[in-house]
């Protein structure tokens, strides 16, 4: 299958400089997206999901930045160029659904303009076909009486029609790669399932590729075909989602399927929390930086950083000094 | 609405006492110091000046409210008039010195918030920093030695001021001194609070997501930071049109010109009371009505204060 | 263009094992308090400085530029500029410094009282200084002080002193208000403290920011004040000297003489400059919001 790769990440590296120094947010990350296809990448709070999401597309700040490595889009080299070369591609080829509707919306400007924003400045259409196809968006994600709600400010929305709008804002441009960056984290749980199931459907129905970040396994569980699992900036494990869930070898990623909860574990199940905290990034142990939590962690992991090591498995590769033994499994 | 007719109430009120409590006789005034106290006590009763103080206030309160702000001792025209002529230039001037504060403050914090702590803005801080501590008539006299007199510019006086239907190119040249003046106090005012509020607005999320939508930079200004960090200006800008109007006195009665600042000092000068009563109700409810026009402006701009 | 919700915990996490740094107040501050110093210096001893008479007229040097013998020059009447000017700042730093003590001793006090003790007190105190407040504090200084003649530096202390007691009261009284519900003063309550103790104790030092802060802006005010009044020739009668009055003077013969226009103008931006930046520094200091006029 020669069709070309729709996102080509190579050695990606983000450093904050800092008052008090550099911060690694992100090293060498490495991977490679196909058209259609969705990537999880999980890891905790802190782990640099987001700095990462934000990298790959170029959106990183401008001031105090430095990246390092190489993304192409479609070709297109991300890394190192200017902001109006990066302008051409987002919208139209790249969109970012953010994690907080509350504030990723303009509350001063009228939901529907926010939508139909691209398609008359990026595209040039004219206001009444820009509009219609800014209800035809409404409609897709969701949202009842849409030509109503086009006129309507995003404070008097709910939560979770406020990530359908954001939704419906990014999918504009018909673009190729969806970014989508904790996007259900700050609703309800009831509306969370929702939220994924639209973005499940309309990745089918719009054939585009999606990034899904976030910090819980069980949203990525049934959505994505391959799982990055993120520590410290690096990627501790990368595989075909399968192969992560039942075959993984690297300590943290059993810890992180260890505590999310299951429905078939028998009710007052304790959740098992990682022990310790994440590290602080911009003072990372010499080493693992998971060893200080590790329970199988020996002197050569605290002294020795693990590189990416492929398993048996096509796609599968892990980072681990002592990667679990196959014969174990969890019960799914 | 109930309170702004209270405040006005009480304003008519207080206007009326101080002026009336003072030492200061129109008859006096209008007949010469030499006057005999018959004569003046005469033409006291002539004006109704000597009946108890609450029945002159409720007879000149009824008056005004059927629209009658009374007729000057001193000049014989009506104060009604006189405010008439002397308010438009005020106004002018004041509008003036508005198009020129917003439409360079704009632009200019516009700049300074995109690239805050760089040369332009620490430039531009210090600039009105400094400015903030001069005071107008520093200001209008250092405007005056420098321009009019160094550069030969010709600047203002009663007999310079024209009114705008008549020519305005010399209406303009005219108030161009004061209107600057006032301008410059309120850009230095405005530049400061939208350069803030920008900065503050700048860091949401909301801007990421325009920019990742691929929008420009000029647009993300216009159109997706200032509507947000308008509030402020406005809010500021209502207060300090507000102040305008008492400050821009000042300016006024320095450069000559006859609007309402002039006015009011003539008559606090020449104890002509109804002059100076009808000039502050004239002002206060103006000052409290741009307040309030300002408040719903606020209300436009940004929906979400109305439906707190 | 830095977003806080982007640069996460870990960042915040590096930054904070930072020592947090107070902002220092920084060497442009102290030469800002020197010049005050400096112009209340002159002011307290410009009798027993060697300064020109500054009612001397010599009419051997009329408007003469600055000079060894004259530092900055000579007004119309020939009197010197540089002593009229130190001489000068006496008015200015007087009439500054006692109605701030006038509106701040009678001003402060009754903010706080109402603020803490709320209820019918505050409500009849509130209500009678809105009033004044609402009426332009501008003109009802410019009419008394047009007919409380003859003029004197004592009245219009009094008068600026009066009209600025609306002004601190209300500042004073939203300070105390916004800090007596914070939980600590609750506390004290809880523990029996008396309420005189709670008011000196608790809530005086953490109004004191406010109050200093527009302790300054107050001065700055009243400064600017009298150079406007001395422009309707409300200020001190001549020959006394002051900025206000030497500006004014120096509209009618801008032709002839700039100095006068520029160095007792220099002279009081200067006070003003310096004033503000104190201001300034001490507010991002102690992290203290923009007092609310």
């Amino acid at each position: 299958m020669n069709e070309a790769k729709l996102l080509v990440v190579r050695d990606l590296t983000t450093t904050f400089h800092t008052p008090t120094g550099p911060l690694r947010a992100v090293g060498g990350v490495s991977f490679d997206l196909e058209q259609n296809e969705t990537l999880g990448i999980v890891g905790e709070s802190g782990a640099g999901k987001t700095v990462l999401a934000r990298t790959i597309m170029g959106l990183q700040p401008r001031t105090n930045v430095e990246v390092s490595g190489s993304v192409l889009l479609n070709g297109f080299e991300v890394v190192g160029a200017s902001e109006k070369q990066k302008r051409s591609i987002w919208g139209l080829q790249v969109a970012m659904v953010f994690q907080d509707p509350m504030t990723s919306l303009n509350p001063v400007m009228r939901v529907g303009k926010q939508i139909d924003e691209v398609l008359r400045v990026r595209l040039g259409m004219d206001r009444h076909a820009a509009k219609a196809r800014a209800i035809e968006l409404l409609e897709l994600v969701g949202i009842p009486s849409p030509a109503e709600r086009y006129c309507v400010f995003p404070g008097e929305l709910s939560g979770g029609m406020r990530q359908r709008v954001v939704i419906a804002t990014a999918l504009a441009g018909s673009p190729q790669l969806l970014m989508a960056d904790e996007p259900t984290t700050g609703l309800d749980v009831t509306i969370q399932a929702q939220i994924l199931n639209l973005l499940d459907e309309l990745k089918g129905r719009l054939r585009m590729s999606v990034v899904l970040v976030t910090h819980d396994l069980g949203v990525v569980a049934t959505r994505s075909s391959r799982i990055i699992v993120l520590y410290a900036g690096r990627i501790v494990e990368i595989g075909s989602t399968r192969d992560v869930f039942a075959r993984h070898r690297m300590p943290y990623t059993r810890a992180l399927l260890e505590g999310s909860p299951k429905i078939s574990n028998p009710s007052h199940t304790r959740l098992l929390a990682i022990p310790g905290r994440p590290p602080n990034l911009a003072n990372l142990p010499r080493g693992c930086a998971f060893a200080p939590r590790c329970s199988y962690a020996s002197d050569r992991c605290r002294e020795e950083r693990p590189e990416l090591e492929p398993a048996d498995e096509v796609g599968h590769a892990f980072a681990c000094w002592h990667p679990l033994p196959l014969t174990q499994k969890i019960p799914a | 609405m109930i309170l702004l007719v209270a405040i006005v109430f009480i304003i008519s009120v207080g206007a009326f006492y101080l002026i009336h409590l003072l030492p200061g006789d129109p008859a006096v005034v209008i007949l010469g110091t030499g006057a005999s106290p018959a004569n003046a006590a005469k033409l006291n009763a002539q004006l109704g000046l000597n009946k108890p103080i609450i029945e002159q206030y409720f007879v000149w309160i009824r008056n005004v409210l059927h629209g009658n702000l009374g007729t000057s001792f001193i000049s014989q025209t009506t104060v009604w008039s006189t405010i008439k002529s002397a308010f438009p230039i005020d106004f002018e001037i004041i509008v003036l010195s508005q198009i020129l504060a917003f439409a360079t403050a704009i632009p200019i914090a516009m700049r300074s918030a995109r690239k805050p702590d760089g040369p332009l803005d620490r430039l531009l801080g210090a600039g009105s920093f400094t400015l903030l501590s001069v005071p107008s008539f520093v200001l209008i006299v250092l405007l005056v030695l420098f321009v009019a007199i160094k550069l030969g510019v010709p600047h203002t006086g009663v007999s310079s001021y024209v009114a705008l239907g008549t020519d305005w190119i010399t209406n303009l040249e005219s108030l161009a001194l004061p209107a600057f003046t006032l301008g410059i106090g309120s850009f230095v005012v405005y530049y400061r609070v939208l350069r803030s509020d920008l900065i503050a607005t700048l860091q949401e999320e909301f801007i990421t997501m325009a920019r990742s939508k691929g929008i420009g930079q000029r647009r993300i200004m216009w159109r997706h930071a200032l509507r947000p960090s308008s509030v402020s200006l406005l809010g500021t800008a209502g207060v300090n049109i507000g102040g305008l109007l008492a400050g821009g006195f000042i300016v006024e009665y320095l450069l000559s010109i006859p609007g309402l600042g002039y006015m009011l000092i003539q008559s606090i000068g020449t104890s002509d009371y109804l002059v100076v009563q009808g000039i502050v109700l004239v002002v206060s409810v103006t000052v409290i009505l741009i307040n309030f026009g300002f408040d719903l402006l606020v209300n436009i701009i940004d929906p979400r204060i109305s439906r707190e | 263009m830095s977003s806080s919700l982007y640069v996460n915990e870990a960042v915040e996490e590096a930054v904070q094992h930072a020592r947090p740094e107070r902002k220092k107040l920084g060497v442009l501050f102290w030469i800002c308090v020197g010049w005050l110093a400096l112009n209340l210096f002159g002011a307290i001893f410009a009798n027993v400085l060697p300064l020109p008479n500054p009612l001397f007229q010599n009419y051997a040097a009329i408007n003469a530029g600055p000079s060894l013998h004259h530092l900055l020059g000579t007004d119309d009447l020939g009197r010197d500029i540089f002593a009229r000017i130190v001489y000068g700042s006496r008015v200015s730093i007087e009439v500054s410094l006692g109605s701030m003590l006038i509106g701040f001793g009678i001003g402060a006090p009754l903010g706080m009282l109402a603020a803490y003790r709320r209820g019918k007190f505050d409500a009849i105190l509130s209500a009678i200084m809105y009033c004044f407040l609402a009426f332009p504090a501008i003109i009802a200084t410019i009419a008394v002080l047009s007919f409380w003649t003859p003029r004197s530096l004592f009245k219009i202390i009094v008068v600026v002193g009066v009209a600025s007691i609306p002004l601190v009261y209300r500042v004073i009284r939203s300070a105390t208000l916004s800090c007596s519900t914070k939980d600590y003063v609750l506390a004290a309550k809880v523990q029996g403290a008396s309420d005189g103790r709670i008011l000196m104790k608790e809530l005086l030092p953490n109004i004191a920011p406010i109050g200093v802060s527009f302790l300054l802006i107050g001065i700055a005010t009243v400064v600017t004040l009298e150079g406007a009044l001395a422009f309707l020739g409300l200020s001190v009668s001549p020959p006394t000297p002051s900025w206000g009055n030497m500006i004014n003077e120096s509209l009618a013969i801008l032709q002839q003489n700039p100095w006068l226009a520029i160095f007792p103008s220099a002279a009081m931006c200067l006070f003003l400059l310096c004033l503000n930046f104190i201001g300034d520094r001490l507010r991002s200091h102690f992290e203290v919001s923009e007092v609310k006029l």
